[in-house]
């Protein structure tokens, strides 16, 4: 038994688990120590795999109808496959203990998570495009299943993602027939070399259909209206799990189809027709769009869960737009971003998961001032935000810095353009989440609420730490990221565990984070050796010149950033919501045509209709 | 092993049941299922010695073509057979009105429904395929209700404006050739029916088979009888009949007009029927209607892929309708156990069920999830199968095809999905709602409902050895046709057939 056996079924054996005995409390912390399991031996994998250098194969295969099925994990599939287990981890950690004290059923819960990591471990070491297909089915139906556990709206919003990842895998599925009958096989060195010699339309059809169905696991715009619902009406622990890395399964997906079987090359030497553009633009354009789009609709939320959700949509934009920079230093900060998201994402989606366990909403409208209720969980959301705004000393700011940078050194002013504004987007809307929820006047009704748990607080700040750690270390995560580059087959990237090193400059996070602390240390300083201060309760202050009295509470939320909306507010047009209720009504109305057809009772006068239709046609 | 056995036995059966039950009580019980099951053996028989010595051909009587009976087993045919009695023998009716009246009825419809299989000629398939309309109209009224009545009736006026369309399109391939054997058909076709003579009476045929078939436009009778009839007739009736009609328009597609413009009016056919009735299901509210409305739009794409020449069509074909053939009696009758108790079929009823009988709602939720394709599931296969059948020559309209599969796919999903939901859905005031249902518990309904549920996770692990005897059988199936096709004169002679 090889590595990626015990992997798998060490994962296996915590779905059946927790299918059988999840409801018992016990059992849900007993997943803890199995996601720490799969962790160490994916951890294991993982070293013999950069020390080999190459790939491992499932000791089982199977042959059906002609088509061998073979699994194999790679460093790219590693890369995804170890955020996909710590997050687990944590997300399981965080649901063992007081919070599943007022849940329906746990064992759903906890089956539907570990069934989740199963299926995505199993589609990520898929090694053909068959067992490609049947891991992102199983990906797709453990969202689903994850996702609707709670029923009414949420399981409305699984539905109208399940339509959405059905009409994808159904294009998937016919782009992997097409590779099939090109050439012959299903295994990605074949497909790859008869994919050299393919004409373009075909090679752009093949990619197109690849594309709109990983697109939509991804939520690249246009086919992103499922996820921002469907995830914030998932458990909150489930919520943390599916934002940190569900998506980025579409991610996975679409290297090995773009990277992988395509090549960039290719990519870059295929031309939209009348057009400047070669399909890489396009890529790139896409995911620039992706980041701009739902990073502004996230802008205009007042709901916590939906306003993450909609920034999970944008952030996945940038990873795709490092890849398709192509460069060595792009294709690092894409995958880095990953991760980096994948933290920051899991501590944001917890922290907002802490507020609602404490007041029970998540409306940014009637939160406020719990800054002196829930310091830690104020501490764990603002190392979220400015990892997603991506500022110093946290780590998305090198994932996006290292994306910047390749796209200003490989001549892209414009997409960089589009990356810098949706990461204004993103201070905007992450600074009035934080501010809503924790600055401001406590309200009433939150006066005698306490921090959550420490079962809750624990992890949500040991992710939090993570945040900062590789912020500070990011030669830590890009150990793991020159894994999944190499297997890629992009070259590596020159990298320290400060940062990074290039000859026109580099980032060394050691000396950016240790002045920044330093500097803070003396504004410190400064503040506590210097005059007398006075502390100001947060209920004493003033507005426009107001005082206002205690039993007035103030805090400025609704309709935040009015004067911004007043300005941008007109371009917000909702043409794709118009667009997918316009399809759904043309399907309703030819149902019910259809189903008229049917329900008449003098049926049978079609019949001289269709028989004189149908000999007109075959005659001429 | 002569392949007149399977024709002959059950209606010597039918005949002699009433006297078995005047003569004795307890053997007139068992004697049409022992018919039956010596029927299951007989085909079993016939399967080994057809995949040990290829093809079997049988002139009734010693006559030979034109004027003899000719069967003709092959694989394809004695999978049927097979698959006639087997079902059968597990929907085996329950005597709700008329025990020996129905039990006469389904031996006859066995014997039809195999000699449909077995026929290598034009006018005995039409023979047997009146024989089993005939025994379906008795069946649907077995319930004895008013709805029934009219379902039948409905039924019976429909399917005899069919047939007067098939019989029509038949006399006119008998003038234009002279013969109504297939493989005779087969070498005479290219100058003799491959003008619009030929060509209309494929139209005629096509519609009128259709009938049954469940192909646009004739199939309106289907979501009224399925819903009128006895689950275990619905079952039987989606599940079997409609699939032996589909059996004569591949017959004919792969011998007389194999290479002709018939197959894209198939292809066409069966888009629309499969359209229309993924779309009506989508609209419709009572469960068995849905599943109605499913079963037209499995049969419509079957028919598509049927009218792709070549082994490729009749593999994905086979795949699509064994795989319908195994969910869809299944999903009738927990359709009708779930109903059975409340006057009320209205999906409502269906609400928050997942927590009072949990296997059956399971066992729905793994059914509809292969309908609807989910991998490892066989669903997924048929449909990988058919996919690549359409895919293998890029022509318009197989393009069109494809992404009507896609379409069809999608709309199923949202269907069957709401149902799962219903079931799945945990309400309090919904479930105070709930008394009067139960566990449905493995009582006798519930035996064939578990029976094909486990034939459909047998089919995830045998997947493999599955796809290997279609690939034979389909192969075989072509041969059948595509043979005198080219090497016409020795294989014919072989046989006997010419003189």
């Amino acid at each position: 038994m090889n590595l990626l056996d015990a992997l798998l079924l060490a994962s296996l054996a915590t779905t059946v688990i927790m299918f059988l005995y999840g409801n018992h409390p016990r059992v849900a912390w007993m997943s803890v120590g199995f996601y720490g399991v799969q962790l160490a031996v994916a951890a294991l994998l993982g070293y013999q795999l950069s020390q080999t250098g190459g790939t491992q194969t499932l000791g089982i295969t199977f042959t059906v109808m002609g088509n061998p099925l073979i699994w194999t994990m790679s460093g790219l599939g590693w890369f995804f496959a170890i955020i996909t287990i710590g997050a687990a981890l944590f997300s399981a950690w965080y649901a063992a203990g007081e919070w599943s004290k007022d849940q329906q059923s746990l064992r759903l819960f906890h089956g539907a998570l570990a069934l989740n990591v199963l299926a995505m471990i199993i589609l990520l070491a898929s090694g053909d495009l068959l067992s490609l297909f049947i891991g992102w089915e199983l990906v797709s139906w453990a969202s689903y299943l994850i996702m609707a556990q709670r029923g009414g709206a949420a399981a409305q919003a699984a539905l109208r993602y399940i339509v959405y990842a059905m009409a994808g895998a159904m294009a998937i599925l016919v782009a992997i027939v097409m590779l099939q009958q090109y050439a012959g096989s299903l295994q990605f060195d074949a497909v790859r070399s008869a994919l050299v010699g393919a004409p373009d339309a075909f090679v752009w059809a093949v990619m197109l259909l690849f594309g709109a169905g990983f697109m939509v696991k991804m939520a690249m715009v246009p086919f992103h209206l499922w996820q921002a619902e469907a995830y914030s009406e998932t458990p909150g622990p489930a919520a943390a799990f599916l934002g940190a890395i569900s998506s980025r399964m579409g991610l996975f997906a679409l290297l090995i189809v773009l990277v992988q079987l395509i090549g960039l090359e290719r990519l870059m030497a295929m031309d939209v027709v009348f057009s400047f553009w070669d399909a890489r633009t396009l890529w790139a354009w896409l995911a620039a769009i992706t980041i701009v789009i739902p990073t502004y609709i996230a802008l205009t939320q007042s709901d916590a869960r939906l306003l993450l959700a909609w920034h999970g949509i944008g952030q996945g934009g940038y990873m795709l737009l490092g890849i398709m920079v192509a460069s060595p230093m792009g294709v690092s900060g894409g995958l880095l971003h990953v991760f980096n998201y994948a933290t920051n994402q899991a501590v944001l989606f917890l922290a907002v998961t802490a507020v609602l366990y404490r007041t029970g909403t998540t409306d940014l409208d009637r939160l406020g001032g719990l800054v002196t209720r829930m310091p830690l969980s104020f501490v764990a959301m603002l190392m979220g935000i400015i990892g997603l705004a991506g500022l110093p000393p946290m780590n998305g700011f090198v994932s996006k810095w290292l994306v910047y940078k390749s796209l200003i050194d490989n001549g892209m002013p414009l997409l960089f353009l589009a990356a810098a504004i949706g990461t204004l987007g993103t201070i905007l809307s992450v600074y009035k989440l934080i501010h809503n929820t924790f600055l401001g006047q406590l309200r009433l009704e939150h006066q005698n609420i306490q921090e959550v748990p420490w079962s809750m607080s624990v992890p949500m700040l040991i992710v939090g730490a993570l945040v900062f750690i590789t912020g500070y270390m990011p030669g830590l995560a890009l150990d793991m990221v020159s894994l999944a580059q190499h297997a890629l087959g992009v070259a590596s990237l020159n990298y320290t565990l400060g940062g990074v090193q290039t000859e026109h400059g580099g980032l060394n996070m050691l000396w950016v984070v240790s002045i920044l602390i330093f500097s803070i240390g003396i504004g410190a300083l400064v503040f506590f050796m210097g005059n007398r201060s006075v502390k100001v309760h947060q209920l004493d202050n003033y507005a426009g010149g107001h005082f206002l009295s205690a039993d007035i509470r103030y805090h400025y939320s609704h309709n935040f950033y009015a004067g911004l909306m007043r300005v941008i507010g007109p371009w917000y047009r909702g043409s794709i919501v118009w667009l997918e209720a316009a399809v759904g009504s043309a399907v309703q109305f030819s149902s019910s045509v259809a189903h008229g057809l049917y329900r008449r009772v003098n049926a049978a006068i079609y019949l001289p209709a269709v028989l004189l239709l149908a000999l007109m046609w075959m005659w001429l | 092993m002569n392949p007149v056995l399977p024709i002959v036995i059950p209606m010597l059966a039918a005949l002699l049941l009433p006297m078995a039950q005047r003569a004795h009580a307890i053997a007139g019980r068992w004697f049409g299922i022992a018919a039956t099951a010596v029927n299951v053996l007989i085909a079993i028989g016939l399967w080994t010695s057809v995949s040990n010595q290829g093809p079997l051909t049988e002139s009734v009587g010693g006559f030979i073509a034109p004027l003899g009976i000719m069967l003709r087993a092959d694989l394809f045919a004695v999978l049927f057979v097979f698959a006639v009695s087997a079902m059968a023998l597990l929907l085996w009716p329950r005597g709700e009105n008329d025990r020996v009246r129905e039990e006469t009825l389904m031996l006859l419809l066995i014997s039809g429904g195999c000699g449909m299989a077995l026929s290598a000629d034009l006018f005995n398939l039409y023979v047997f395929y009146e024989l089993v309309a005939v025994a379906s109209y008795g069946l649907i009224t077995s319930r004895a209700s008013g709805a029934s009545y009219a379902a039948a009736l409905r039924f019976l006026i429909l399917s005899a404006a069919g047939s007067a369309l098939a019989l029509l399109g038949i006399a006119m391939v008998y003038s234009a050739t002279g013969t109504l054997n297939l493989v005779q058909l087969a070498q005479l076709a290219p100058e003799s029916l491959h003008g619009p003579l030929g060509m209309t009476a494929f139209t005629l045929m096509l519609l009128g088979f259709g009938v049954k078939a469940e192909l646009f436009p004739l199939n309106t009778w289907v979501p009224e009888v399925y819903t009128a009839a006895s689950a275990r007739v619905s079952a039987y009736l989606a599940g079997i009949v409609s699939k032996l009609a589909l059996i004569v328009v591949l017959r004919l597609v792969m011998t007389a007009y194999a290479h002709t413009d018939a197959t894209s009016l198939l292809l066409v056919v069966g888009m629309i029927t499969a359209l229309s009735g993924e779309l009506a299901a989508l609209r419709a509210t009572d469960l068995r209607r849905i599943l109605s409305y499913s079963s037209i739009g499995q049969l419509g794409l079957a028919a598509m892929a049927f009218s792709i020449p070549g082994s490729l069509g009749v593999m994905a074909g086979t795949a699509v309708m064994l795989h319908h053939l195994v969910v869809k009696p299944a999903l009738f009758l927990l359709a009708e156990q779930w109903q059975s108790s409340s006057d009320s079929s209205s999906m409502a009823r269906l609400t928050g069920l997942a927590s009072r009988s949990p296997w059956s709602a399971a066992l729905f939720l793994l059914l509809a999830l292969s309908l609807i394709g989910i991998p490892p599931l066989p669903g997924f296969w048929a449909k990988y199968l058919l996919i690549s059948a359409l895919l293998t020559e890029a022509s318009v309209w197989q393009v069109l095809a494809t992404g009507l599969v896609i379409v069809v796919t999608v709309v199923k999903t949202v269907y069957f999905m709401g149902i799962a939901q219903r079931l799945y859905q945990r309400d309090a005031e919904e479930s105070s709602r709930l008394q009067w249902q139960s566990e449905v518990g493995l009582q006798q309904p519930f035996t064939p409902v578990a029976v094909l549920g486990g034939l459909v996770v047998l089919s995830v692990l045998l997947a493999a050895p599955l796809g290997d005897t279609l690939e034979r059988l389909s192969t075989q199936t072509v041969e059948f046709s595509g043979v005198p096709a080219m090497r016409s004169a020795s294989i014919v002679t072989s046989e006997g057939a010419l003189p």
